[in-house]
Order: C-alpha cells, then sequence, then structure tokens
C-alpha cells in the first residue's frame, strides 16, 4: 500500500469516527464515505442508497453530480443490483455488466450510456436489518480486488454504525427513524444547492462545496444549515460571500 | 361491513376480527393492502366527494377511528379544512382556526405528531378552549400528524375518536401512510388543478409521491426557491404544474431546470388564496 493511499485510508476512518463522536450529519458522512471509495478503491464512481420505510431505496450520497450517473443511482429503485442486494442482505458482483442485460434491462444500459463496464453493491447492515446499500461503478469489466471489495464492506459497515451512532441497541423503529431523518436531510440539502446554484451561478458539486466549506468554518451540521437556507431564516448570499471574499 | 365495501377492491381478502367489539368490527390488513387500500381512496372517483374528503373517509374505514379532517396551512399564506369524512369532523377542524390553537395548529408548526390521547385529562393543558369545545362535540382523542410536501409542512391531518387512548399500531402505521397521500390533495389545491395528481389507482398514487422524491427534483425545487423567492412546497407545486401542462415527468422537467434549459416564469398560475370557508 502506498504512503499516499495508507494515509488517505487513515483518514476516511478517522472522519467516520470523529462524526461519531462529534454528532453526526449523516449525509455529510455518507457523502465523505462516497468520496472515499472513488479515491481508495479502484471504483470511478460510488453511491449509496438508503430504504425508506416501505422499502422504497432513495440516493443518499453520490461521489457525483453527473446526471447519468445519478439517474443510473435512481433507476435502481425499480431494478438493478443495488435492489437486489438490500432484499437479500448480501454483496452482489457484477464483473461485466453487459451479460445482465436481461436481468437488469434499464440499468445495464443507464450504466452503459454513463461509460461503466462493471458494478458491485455491498450491503449496509445493522445485524439481521438491512438499511440501504453502496453501489460501486468501474469503467472497466473484472472483478474488484479482494482488498478493495474487503475494504468498501468495511466503510459500509462503519457507516452502517454512525447511522444509528448513540442507538447501540436500535430496534426497527428507531433505525427507520434514523434513516428517515436521514432521507429529510438529503431533501433540504438538495433544496439548497439548487438555492446556491442558482443565487450563485454555481454547478451543483461547487453548491455543496459552498454549502459544506460554510458549515465546517462555522462549526455547524451541513443539515442545519440547508434547513436554515430554505426555511429562509439564512440567506444564500451570507454562504455565497463567504465563499468568495472581495479582491483586495 | 356494507360501509366498507366500497372502499377498495382489496378488502375481499379483509377479515373481520372476531374478537373485536362486536358492535365494532375493525379490519386487519397487513401494511401493504393497507397502503393500496388506502392509495385507492385516493383514486377513487366519487363525484360528490373531492379526493381530500374521499382519503379522510377511508380513514375511517380502514383505521380506528371516528373521524378524519385534513387542515392546511400554506406556508403562512391561507389557512383551511381540505377535506373531512363528514360535518362533525369539518367542525373539529374548524375550531382551531376560531380558537387559533389545538393539536393541528401545533403539528404544522413543529412537523411532528401530536397526540392528545384524552382532552378530559386534567393534565391535558395545550389547548383550553378548542379541547373543551371538542369534549362538548363529544370527542375525546385526537391526533394530528403532519403532511410535509418537499421537506415543508403545509397541513396536518387530523384523526379524531369518541374514546381516550392512543393511537397504536396498524392505526398509526395507517394514519401516516395517510398523512403522505395526502400530499396529492394538497397539490391539488395549491395549484388550483386536480387533474395533476389525478391517478388511477393505489398504486398509482404512491408511484406519483415516489416520483417527486428524487433528487434532481429537490434540487430544481431549490432553484426555484432562489429564482421566484416561494417556499419548498410553492416552487414542487410550480414544477409539478409545468411538467404537466407540456407532458413531462417531474424528473424531465426538473433536469432541464438543473441542467439551466428551463427558467419557469415568475406568474405561472397556482392558488394560494383562501381554502375552503375559512382563513
Amino acid at each position: 500500500m502506498s504512503d499516499d493511499r495508507e494515509h488517505a485510508l487513515t483518514q476516511a476512518f478517522v472522519s467516520i469516527a470523529n462524526s461519531m463522536v462529534d454528532g453526526v450529519d449523516v449525509v455529510d458522512l455518507l457523502t465523505g464515505l462516497t468520496t472515499d471509495c472513488v479515491r481508495l478503491l479502484n471504483v470511478a464512481s460510488a453511491g449509496l442508497l438508503l430504504a425508506d420505510a416501505h422499502g422504497v431505496l432513495h440516493v443518499l450520497a453520490a461521489s457525483s453530480e453527473r446526471t447519468r450517473d445519478l439517474e443510473m443511482f435512481q433507476l435502481q429503485r425499480d431494478q438493478g443490483p443495488c435492489l437486489d442486494c438490500y432484499r437479500t442482505g448480501a454483496a452482489i458482483d457484477v464483473e461485466d455488466l453487459s451479460a445482465q442485460a436481461e436481468r437488469w434491462p434499464q440499468f445495464v444500459q443507464a450504466a452503459a450510456d454513463a461509460g461503466f463496464a462493471s458494478v458491485h453493491a455491498v450491503p449496509m447492515r445493522l445485524r439481521e436489518t438491512v438499511l440501504g446499500a453502496l453501489n460501486l461503478f468501474r469503467t472497466e469489466v473484472g472483478p474488484l480486488g479482494a482488498g478493495d471489495r474487503d475494504l468498501a464492506q468495511a466503510l459500509a459497515h462503519v457507516a452502517s454504525i454512525a447511522l444509528v451512532a448513540d442507538k447501540a441497541a436500535a430496534d426497527r423503529e428507531t433505525i427507520n427513524q434514523q434513516l428517515q431523518t436521514a432521507l429529510t436531510s438529503r431533501i433540504a440539502i438538495e433544496q439548497a444547492k439548487g438555492i446556491l446554484a442558482q443565487l450563485g451561478g454555481l454547478d451543483m458539486d461547487q453548491a455543496f462545496a459552498v454549502l459544506r466549506r460554510y458549515a465546517r468554518d462555522h462549526n455547524l451540521r451541513l443539515t442545519d444549515v440547508a434547513q436554515h437556507l430554505t426555511s429562509r431564516e439564512m440567506a444564500a448570499s451570507e454562504l455565497l460571500q463567504a465563499a468568495s471574499p472581495p479582491r483586495p | 361491513m356494507a360501509r366498507v365495501a366500497s372502499c377498495s377492491g382489496t378488502l375481499a381478502a379483509v377479515i373481520a376480527d372476531p374478537s373485536a367489539d362486536p358492535f365494532r368490527r375493525f379490519l386487519i390488513l397487513s401494511h401493504a393492502e393497507l397502503r393500496i387500500s388506502l392509495g385507492a381512496a385516493v383514486a377513487g372517483s366519487d363525484p360528490a366527494l373531492s379526493m381530500a374528503d374521499r382519503l379522510c373517509h377511508a380513514c375511517v374505514h380502514l383505521l380506528e377511528v371516528d373521524g378524519a379532517a385534513i387542515s392546511v396551512m400554506l406556508e403562512g399564506l391561507s389557512q383551511g379544512t381540505a377535506g373531512s369524512s363528514g360535518e362533525l369532523s369539518r367542525q373539529l377542524d374548524e375550531l382551531q382556526f376560531t380558537f387559533g390553537e389545538g393539536p393541528c395548529t401545533d403539528a404544522v408548526r413543529h412537523g411532528e405528531p401530536v397526540m392528545a390521547e384524552n382532552l378530559a385529562n386534567a393534565a391535558e393543558q395545550r389547548w383550553p378552549a378548542y379541547a373543551g369545545s371538542a369534549l362538548g362535540l363529544g370527542i375525546r382523542a385526537v391526533y394530528a400528524l403532519p403532511i410535509n410536501l418537499a421537506n415543508s409542512c403545509v397541513g396536518a391531518l387530523d384523526l379524531y375518536r369518541h374514546k381516550p387512548g392512543p393511537l397504536e399500531g396498524d392505526s398509526l402505521v395507517g394514519g401516516l401512510m395517510a398523512a403522505e397521500l395526502a400530499e396529492l390533495p394538497l397539490m391539488a389545491l395549491m395549484s388550483a388543478n386536480a387533474d395533476l395528481v389525478a391517478v388511477a389507482d393505489g398504486e398509482e398514487a404512491w408511484d406519483h409521491l415516489a416520483a417527486l422524491a428524487r433528487v434532481e427534483v429537490y434540487q430544481a425545487t431549490g432553484m426555484l426557491m432562489g429564482q421566484l423567492g416561494v417556499g419548498p412546497a410553492d416552487a414542487l407545486v410550480r414544477l409539478r404544474a409545468h411538467a404537466f401542462a407540456h407532458g413531462l415527468t417531474a424528473s424531465e422537467a426538473a433536469w432541464l431546470i438543473v441542467g439551466r434549459q428551463l427558467v419557469l416564469e415568475p406568474d405561472e398560475p397556482r392558488n394560494l388564496g383562501p381554502i375552503g370557508g375559512v382563513s
């Protein structure tokens, strides 16, 4: 393992551990997890889907804002390895997507359109309860290296625990509440990104960076900043100005 | 069981519980059946009743409650009763607007369910004027479940009982489902266009809601909020109305907005005027 990778890996676990101690902002944490996956593993795109109380999967975090990537993740509400992984609770490795066109026609097409050749899904679980799945996409066919696969599963496990951080003996109802909180917080964050994108002339990646930077600089939770923006308790201009200080 | 027969096709599978109060045979439905039966109420086409009324009637048929009403409070702009299972429920709902207090008002303000399990309990002092009048109408318990549209609380589903006690088990699960479905009639109200949310069956009602629970829809809603200076629910309704008028899905319209290929005009049709008889 190179020093760089080892350092990045250490950082990934340290940030998850810290977020559990400091009070976790789930969307922030899980978005970090997806970008960690892309940085640490041999994968091009990562997305995390969590199930709501009806068992419907929602994209909670993604490493990319690309339209095609988001569509590919969202399609798995109806079909695809993430949905199968969620339903069975077992990891799914698809080393050559083109061979699975009959199994998941729309999903395979969407993944091919987005430039991906193989996909891997690892479950997020708390004991017997499956919460969702972590989805990893690669541009070449073939297996995910054994080390990468284990690392992905380890990251997913730690993130699952972080999701219900201070509820060690969480029952299904508590877990559902936590998941619902996470899904609700995702709505506010996406809306806040839209507000910042519109008023700051930014793309969604930049808008998220502005939101995240402001939250960190002011020691606030990402979700709280997002909710203050959507409820208009906080003006978008405040965040946009903080992101681009006037030149001297 | 006659009163139930009109409610849903899935009720063929319904079992009456023999252990139940012989004067009140309640239904045992799986959560999946409950979900579809409640959805079917929204899809129904009884011309005498609005979509909101039909949903309230379904709550009385399917959940162990004696009455139901849907209150709407649109981001501080207007308020009123959007639907009810009958005259008593409508009166109860309107009491809170008269007195400016009640479980529903609190549920909307805090975005959380408010359970008043026994209005006659001396310890229950949250809404003295409202509680006195509700008791006078023979109601002992009120449960107010918030209705969220685009993560903004725009109303509440109020469930009423003549007897005190908690709302729990399947009644609670079903009540929460109904509060989700109530987003559809409230969208129709806000856009003044019932066709916007017309659905053919219970499954389609849920699909309709799922079509709005997408990343690009949230982002486009935010962009409209920034552009038009409106709240989340209003922004979502405008997006949905535009999509409907142009034969697009909500997702398609949202991608166009996010890609800056579509800019909605500030004066797209909508309805933020007083609703019902009270405002």
